[in-house]
Parts: structure tokens; sequence; C-alpha cells
């Protein structure tokens, strides 16, 4: 009796299965004329700019129809993508389409002949020229543009100002002096200053804190200075002192982005960075404290002021291909993704800034804490780049570590920035 | 004589082909790929670039690492953890529910239910039960007075890798089924007798049950330690090695040499893994003794 | 287990008390430890996700009902659970059908190399198996699965050859041989001894190893990412996902969504696991 059973549903699951499949070989016969270009995009599900994305290829494939088809393979999880990606290309199988951040460890991508070359392309009808020179610049090696520049990351500090006012703080502070100053207001009202976290995998809000006093100390070529440079040292300097004192939650050693950020959306802490895509976020849950947010560069702590982190944030690229059609078709597409009025749409409809110039019009309706991301970059003396787009990998993953350790064994900034360097092998 | 002769080489056709499907499966899915990590640990790669021979070169670097080396170390203990206290934790909820006490079916099914969940969802809740802001733990500390205790869990030295191992025991569920069903099997005419005698309860699992399931103990226990040696997940979802690279483990380790793009010392951490668990097992084996293929329950 | 009860009264009345309460100490703390993630889960489907991240020991101040329908419309997850279903139910069955077979050879049969075979294919518990995602995904490739529910279903049963094959052997080494020699002497073939004897014999341990096998396959996650890439071949694990962004986790479906797709594994675990274990007597062994 129980052997039948098991038995029938065996049959019944192997008859769905097999008409599964059939029904999935003849979706991919009636495709087979035209050009195919699968895109496996993180720009899916809950990402802002998954509705607009969505839009744009559809009106692409419309506009193609019969000729070019762009099939988006929805891969939402970052950290599973990224190791999707790495290992399709250490297979020798890029996918036809795809995004990666641009480091030093995945500079690598660029050799060999795994990705597309558009440097060719981007000389014909000025398509180069819509795109942000410098990011253009950055994702050229050796003469070959063998990914495009697309979105940018841009992290000022966030402030709450009602939490300020409370604590009679009229401004952002600009120095040093008045950052600890405020400090001690913030907490003698009970606020944690700032939120700190060592936990993800690169340590995310701390990482931009480290870099924005870095920047303060270094100027901006400071990523091309040796690590025994003393701005390495005088920024993690300030680090400790934000993880002690009471200056940050009891629970930045280990908390992750969710945790860093809750604390700022729950007025527990004063002092948050973060990109422009947060903006929804803060807007859903916490609707108060978006309308108190406002946006600062770092105090002055060594020679330069009035900058802020920015980094070209997420490139497309392509893999290579022979066939003269089937490179067409990727370029064609490329040109429409990175057209300036698609990247203006992107742009407005998902908060991001990308490495695509265009024009906004009076008409344009931006969010206001977005108005206050570009007034903050129109008005930055210089950017950096924060340290995931300039150092290894390994070194980001080490930079939570060595926090933990200056701050829990005490050790000093020395010692914290040799901990990075020996990473760095 | 003939006749038997004759059962063998007729049965030896059968043992082949019943071998076989394991046989191919296991060629594809395990003997390739590790022949291809095992190469690949005396190579430099980058994933990218071709390959280039470099000896030891990925192993004396990884031995001179210290996180590598506070891995291995934390791995043997999370073996222990498994053999000496998800282990016989399992065995004595397995002993109490074989006995079938009062709602004993309720109990198994929720016993068990935490390795349905998925792990993301579980680390979270953990996360969220050590923080020191807002968890639960340290909030119950306070309600009882002692302020004094409540402590950054994850976040501490001394507390973060046996946070991690205590969070890590809700999966005991797991081996108690294996030994529960072990239980099934012993003939009940094995308890009626030693009753006749006399035993009392303790004395009837000690001399009959245990026994009677050591091949399974055995067998649970390899598991358990296997997987203890191998997770990677909790750590990562938890801590990601930290605070200060006190709590990372091997497979962690191999992960973010991948991430790294430097594939030949992942490949090394990798063949270091399987090596180490080699030598845990043979050193548990020679304590508990061995689950041996043909030998137990016919006694 | 009646039988055994009666033993406790030839035992002192102070050790009986004892031993009763700390057993149920015992289990009652343990259902504590074992039922909070499964409470905590299901409650924090219903809260919204500033409450999960500052409050998560809290009730919702509103219970979000309509989380579950964003689970279902963001992710659409209704379509991933039959492919799920197909890839576990027919792994778990391949899975089962190869380490029996296999299993029988080496409890019951004497031959050169058993050990050898034993050792190596139970060794496999040892591997991190994340260390093959680039071989997996070549040898996909190349045998042109990439993108089927085959090549979830072939990896799947084949990831699951170690413990299955502990599990199975172990359970039928137990069988007492006697059985077997009688069942030959009937005049039973080779393999009607595995199917007709020693298969139903060893059920507790192909039921166990069936349902680690399914629920492994349920809720395996990297490679099913790696393996597939379109809708017609993705399961459920990755339309968790779908709440999870590069700078977003949308906490409340999320767990929403866990929540619905818990429920057949947990189905398969009280019905499959429990039932057919119940349905056993230790007696049987007897034959």
């Amino acid at each position: 009796m129980r052997r039948n059973l098991l038995l029938g549903l065996l049959v019944v699951a192997l008859l769905a299965f097999s008409v599964s499949t059939l029904f999935a070989g003849a979706q991919r016969e009636a495709a087979e004329r035209e050009i195919v270009l699968t895109w496996p995009s993180i720009w899916v599900g809950q990402d802002s700019k998954a509705d607009v994305m969505e839009e744009i290829v559809n009106e692409f494939n419309q506009q193609h129809a019969g000729r070019i088809r762009v099939v988006v393979e929805p891969q939402p999880d970052y950290d599973g993508y990224e190791d999707t990606i790495r290992t399709r290309l250490a297979a020798r199988r890029p996918p036809d389409i795809f995004t990666f951040k641009l480091s030093p460890t995945t500079a690598v991508y660029y050799s060999g002949d795994l990705l597309m070359d558009f440097s060719a392309d981007l000389g014909r009808d000025g398509w180069g020229d819509t795109f942000n020179q410098g990011n253009l610049n950055a994702s050229t090696m050796g003469g070959a543009t063998k990914s495009l520049p697309y979105e940018i990351g841009f992290t000022p500090i966030w402030y709450n100002t009602e939490l300020f006012a409370r604590a009679g703080i009229d401004r952002f502070p600009q120095t040093m002096d008045e950052f600890w100053e405020a400090c001690e207001k913030l907490k003698a009202i009970g606020v944690v200053p700032t939120s700190q976290m060592t936990g993800g995998t690169n340590s995310w809000t701390s990482m931009l804190w480290y870099t924005h006093f870095l920047g303060s100390y270094g100027g901006p070529d400071v990523w091309e200075r040796a690590w025994d440079d003393r701005a390495f040292e005088q920024a993690a300097a300030i680090i400790k002192r934000l993880y002690s004192d009471g200056n940050t939650t009891r629970d930045a050693i280990g908390a992750d982005a969710g945790v860093s950020s809750g604390h700022y959306m729950n007025e527990r802490t004063a002092m948050f960075i973060n990109g422009a895509w947060f903006i929804g976020r803060i807007r859903d849950d916490a609707p108060d404290v978006y309308r108190a947010t406002e946006l600062a560069p770092a105090p002055k702590a060594g020679n330069y002021h009035g900058h802020q982190v920015g980094w070209l944030h997420t490139n497309l690229a392509a893999a290579h291909t022979d066939d003269p059609a089937r490179r067409e078709a990727v370029v064609t597409f490329m040109r429409h993704l990175t057209s300036p009025e698609n990247a203006k749409r992107v742009s407005l409809a998902a908060g991001s800034l990308l490495a695509v110039e265009f024009e906004l019009g009076p008409q344009d309706q931006l969010d206001p804490l977005q108005a206050k991301f570009i007034e903050a970059g129109n008005q930055a003396e210089f950017l950096i780049d924060h340290m995931e787009a300039s150092m290894p990998v390994d070194v980001v993953y080490e930079l939570g570590q060595a926090l933990g350790s200056m701050v829990l064994e005490d050790r000093s900034p020395r010692e914290f920035v040799q901990m990075l360097q020996a990473a760095e092998n | 004589m003939r006749n038997l002769s004759s059962k063998s080489n007729r049965n030896r056709k059968w043992i082949v082909l019943f071998l076989t499907p394991v046989g191919v499966l296991f060629v594809a899915f395990f003997l390739y790929p590790i022949v291809f990590v095992t190469i690949l640990s005396f190579m430099e790669w980058n994933g990218i670039e071709p390959m280039s021979f470099i000896g030891i070169g990925n192993f004396r670097y990884l031995f001179a690492d210290s996180v590598f080396r506070t891995s291995i170390q934390n791995n043997v203990i999370w073996a222990l953890s498994a053999a000496l206290l998800q282990i016989p934790l399992a065995l004595v909820i397995a002993l109490i529910l074989a006995r079938e006490p009062r709602g004993w079916r309720f109990f198994r099914t929720v016993y068990f239910l935490p390795n349905v969940i998925s792990l993301v969802a579980l680390a979270m809740m953990w996360t969220a039960l050590y923080n020191p802001e807002f968890g639960l733990i340290n909030h119950l500390l306070e309600r009882v007075g002692a302020d004094h205790m409540t402590r950054n869990w994850l976040g501490e030295i001394e507390t973060a890798l046996p946070a991690l191992i205590f969070s890590y025991q809700i999966y005991i569920g797991y081996f108690m089924v294996i030994i529960l069903a072990g239980t099934l099997s012993i003939p009940k005419s094995f308890y009626e007798a030693a009753m006749i005698d006399g035993a009392n309860v303790f004395q009837q699992e000690v001399h009959i049950t245990l026994p009677a399931i050591r091949g399974i103990i055995i067998t649970a226990g390899t598991l358990a330690v296997a997987f203890a040696l191998r997770q990677f997940e909790t750590t990562f979802l938890m801590t990601a090695g930290g605070p200060a690279n006190r709590t990372p483990v091997m497979g962690l380790y191999m992960y973010r040499r991948m991430a790294g793009l430097t594939y030949g010392r992942a490949a090394a951490t990798g063949v270091l893994i399987i090596v180490l668990g080699i030598v845990v097992l043979s050193a548990l084996q020679r304590v508990f003794g061995k689950a041996d293929a043909v030998e137990d329950a016919r006694q | 287990m009646p039988v055994a009860r009666d033993a406790l009264t030839e035992t002192p009345l102070a050790i009986r008390i004892v031993a009763r309460s700390a057993k149920w100490v015992i289990l009652v703390l343990y259902l504590v430890i074992a039922i909070t993630p499964l409470l905590w889960l299901t409650v924090s489907a219903f809260k919204t996700n500033l409450e999960i991240e500052i409050a998560p020991f809290s009730l919702p101040a509103v219970w979000q009902f309509r989380n579950f329908a964003n689970a279902i419309t963001i992710s659409g997850l209704h379509q991933f659970f039959l492919n799920s279903i197909i890839v576990a139910v027919v792994a778990t069955t391949l899975n089962l059908l190869v380490t029996s077979m296999a299993s029988f050879v080496i409890a019951r049969e004497e031959f050169a190399l058993r050990e050898l075979f034993f050792t190596a294919t139970t060794a496999g518990v040892l591997i991190p198996i994340i260390a093959f995602m680039v071989p997996y995904y070549t040898l996909i490739t190349h045998l042109h699965l990439f993108d089927r529910l085959w090549a979830l279903i072939i990896t799947y049963s084949a990831i699951n050859i170690p413990i299955s094959m502990f599990l199975v052997s172990s359970f039928m080494k137990s069988i007492p041989r006697e059985l077997e020699d009688s069942a030959e002497i009937d005049g039973c073939s080779f393999v009607q001894r595995y199917w007709r004897i020693i298969l139903p014999l060893a059920r507790p341990g192909l039921v166990t190893a069936g349902t680690f096998s399914f629920i492994y396959c349920w809720n395996e996650f990297i490679y099913a990412l790696l393996l597939t890439s379109s809708r017609s071949a993705r399961t459920v694990q990755l339309a968790i996902r779908f709440f999870t962004s590069q700078f977003r986790t949308d906490y409340a479906g999320m767990f929403a969504a866990i929540v619905l797709t818990m429920i057949p594994t947990v189905a398969v675990y009280i019905f499959l696991h429990d039932k057919i274990i119940s349905g056993l007597t230790a007696g049987a062994v007897k034959g």
C-alpha cells in the first residue's frame, strides 16, 4: 500500500517534470532566430532601479523585436551575484551582459579576452563624450575600455538636525574641536553621536567614516600613498576615538549595515553615512528622520576640508565575442542603456547618481534629499574613492578586524595600519 | 563448493552493477573536483589569467598567516564541541524520547524544526538575541538585576566564539533524529529479559541500548564532527570572523580567498580542511571506537 | 514502551522523582530553545522592517498581513514552488535509490575494495562543497544541463551521497543476518533480497536520509544560483532573495516568504518522517 503510494508520487513528479522541461525547450526554440542576450541583473526585485530598468529593457526589446532580445535573469542577492560572476569568469563563460564593482581586485578581469572592449565604439558618434570623463578614464586600462562606468557612489555624512537642535548645536561642526564638542552635547541629551559598524563584508559605515577623515589628512591622492604615510594613522586615531567614550553604540563592534542604519532611523544616533540609494528606505520607514536629515562633508581634521567620498560604483560589462552581429547587438543595447535620456530616467526614478551626464530641466521632480545630494556633490572641493574602490578585497575585509583589534585590544593606530598592510599580500 | 563459488561469481556481477550509479556520481562530483582542487592548491591562479605552478607556496603562505592558524584552532574547537556537547545532548534527548514519554512525538517534531529554518533567518535571530542594545539576553539580565553581566556577546573577544557555538546547538535535533531512528531497531525482547533480571532504567540503557546503537551513535558523531569542521555559514552570517579575527574558521577563510581571487590559496585551504577532518576523525575513532562496516548489532 | 515503565517501580522513590523531573526539565528547556526561532520568525513576518531592526522581540504594533501578500506578488513565490518540489523529490528519490543499492552491497556482501569504496564515498562529508564552484559549473555546462532542473537534481543527489551512504549503510548493517540467510535458502535472488528484505527493514535509515536530503535540496542556495539562470529553472530559495538587494533588505517580506516556503518541508517532515517511522514497530526486526 505504502510503497504504491510512494511509487505513485514518483510517477506524478516525473511526469510533471518532463512536461515542464518540454515546455522550457519550446520556449528556447522560438527564440532562435533573433540574437538573445542574457543579462544576470541585480537591479531587480526590491532594488530601487528595478522598475525603471525593466521599462528600459522592454522598450529596447520592442524597438528591436525579431532582431535582438535582452533577457534579464534576476539575481537580487549581491554576494551570490559576485560569487556567480567570479565563477563563470573562471570557467571562461562570462554572461553576455553583467555588472561588477571595479576595484584593484576585479581589475584583473580586464586581462585576456574575456570581456568586450568598447574603446572603438566609444569613439563613434560621440558616445564616449556622454560619460563623465574621469569615470571613463578610470574604466580604461592600457587603452582598452572593457567595462563602462555606470553608477556612482556618493556618501556624505548624514545628520539629524532635530537632534542637533535639541542638543544646542546650530550647525554641522567644521573643525575636530567643534566635532568632539558636538558629540559631548549629543551625549548629554542621551543621543549617541555616530553610527558605526565592523560587520558585513566591508564594515560599510565605518569604512566611509575612515575614508572621509583619510581625505582630510591625505587629500585627493591619498590612496596613491604608501602605507607608512601619516594620514592612514591619523584617520585611524579619530576612528578609535569614535568607537570609545560612548561616541557610538555599544553594538558597533560586529554590527552590520542594518543595525547601523537602524540606529539612525530610530533617532538613537545623530550621524550616519550612506548613499542616495538609502533615501527611499528612510522616507518609507522613518519619515521624521528623513525630513530632519541634512548632509555635510567631514569636519576638518587635517589639511583638507570640504571634500566628499565618491567613487565609481558599478560598471557595465559584456562577454567578448568574435561574432560581429552579436557584438553589434551588445553595443546597441549598451548605447540604449547609457543614453542620457535613459540615464536621467534612472536617476530620477531611483535616486541613483550616474556616470552618464544629462541635463535636468525645471520640470523634473527631484526628491528634496536627492537634491541635497546633488548640491553636496557640486559643492565638494574634491572627491576621493572609498576604500573598497581603492584597495584589494582582502584589505577591505581586514578593516573590520583591524578596527575591532584597535578598540578591543587597545592597539595603536599604527598597529591598525600594519594589520591592513599585512592583508594586502 | 562449486555451488558456492558460482554463486559468488553471479553476485559479483550484481555487486558491480549496484555500485556503479554511486560510483559514477562519485567520480563526477567528488573525485574530479578533488583532483582539480588538489592540483590547484599547488598553483597560483586569479581565476582569469593562466595558472602557474608554485609548489607548496600556498601552504607556506597559509601557515605563515596568523588568521589561518586561528582558523585551524577554531575548527578543532568546533569539532570538539560537536563530539562532546552536541552528540551527548542529542543522545540523552533521544534516549528519553525512545521511552515514549507523554507527548514524545510532539517533542520529536519540534526538536527537529530548527533544521528546516533558513540559515539566514536563524542567524538574524541569534544576532538580535545577542545584540547589546536591544537584544533579549541582555534585557533579561537587566531585568534580574545582573547588569554587570550584560555584554556585546558577539562583539567581545571572550564571548564571541562561545556564543557562536552555543547558537549552533540548536541543530541537536538532527542527530537526535538519527539516534532515535537507531533505537527503533532494537528488539523489545532484549528489554523484557533485562527486566526479569531486575535491571533499572539506567542499567537497561547502559547495558542494552548503548551497545545496540553504538554504530549509529558513531555515525551520528562522525556526521556532527564533519559538519562542525566544514561549517562556515553560521560564522559568516553572525560574526564574519570577528571581533579582531577571533572567530574565523577554515571554511570562511577559504571563501574569502575565493572572493579575493586567490584561488590557489582557497584550494590549499580546502585540501587542509579535508586533511584536518581525517586527522580529527581518526583521533576520535581511537577514543570512541570505529563504526565498523559489518560488526555491530549482530551480537 | 510500557515494559520499561514498570522497571521504574524497582527503583527507590527519591531517585525516581529526581530522574523524572530531570527528564522533564531537559525536554521543556530544549523545547523552548527549539521552538523560539520558529515563533520569532513567524511573529517577525507580521512586523514592519523598522520594528524588526530596532525592536526584534516585541509584538508588532499593527499585524502586517500584507507582508504575506507581498511575499507572493513580489517574488512570484508560487511559480518557484513546483520547481523546488520537483528538484527535491526527484533528487531525493534518485539519491536514495543509488545509495541504498550501494549500501546494500557494502553492508551485506564481502568483496575486495569494499572498505575503500565505503571510506571514499563517505569521506565526502568532510568536503566543504563550496570549494567546488568552478568544477561543478564546468561539469554542468559540459553536460549541457546549465539552467535546467536536471542540473540541480543531479548535483543535489550527488552532494547528498556521503550522508546517505553513512546512514543507510549503518542501518542496513544492523539488520540481523539470519533473516537474509533464511531468505536465500528460500530461493530469493540478489535483487529480491535487496528489494524485498533489506530495503523494507532499513526503512528508518532510508526515511532519515531521505528527510535530510529533502531538506538540503529545499534550502540549498548557492548552487541553485550558480547552475540556473532563468525563471523556468529556479527554486524557492532564490525567490526569497527577491527581498534583498544591494543596499536594502526587506526583512518583513523575506520572513513572510521564508515562513511560506517552510510549510512544505515541515509537512514532509511530519508526514514522511513521523508517519513512516511511527508505523514501524521494533518488532518488525524479529521477522
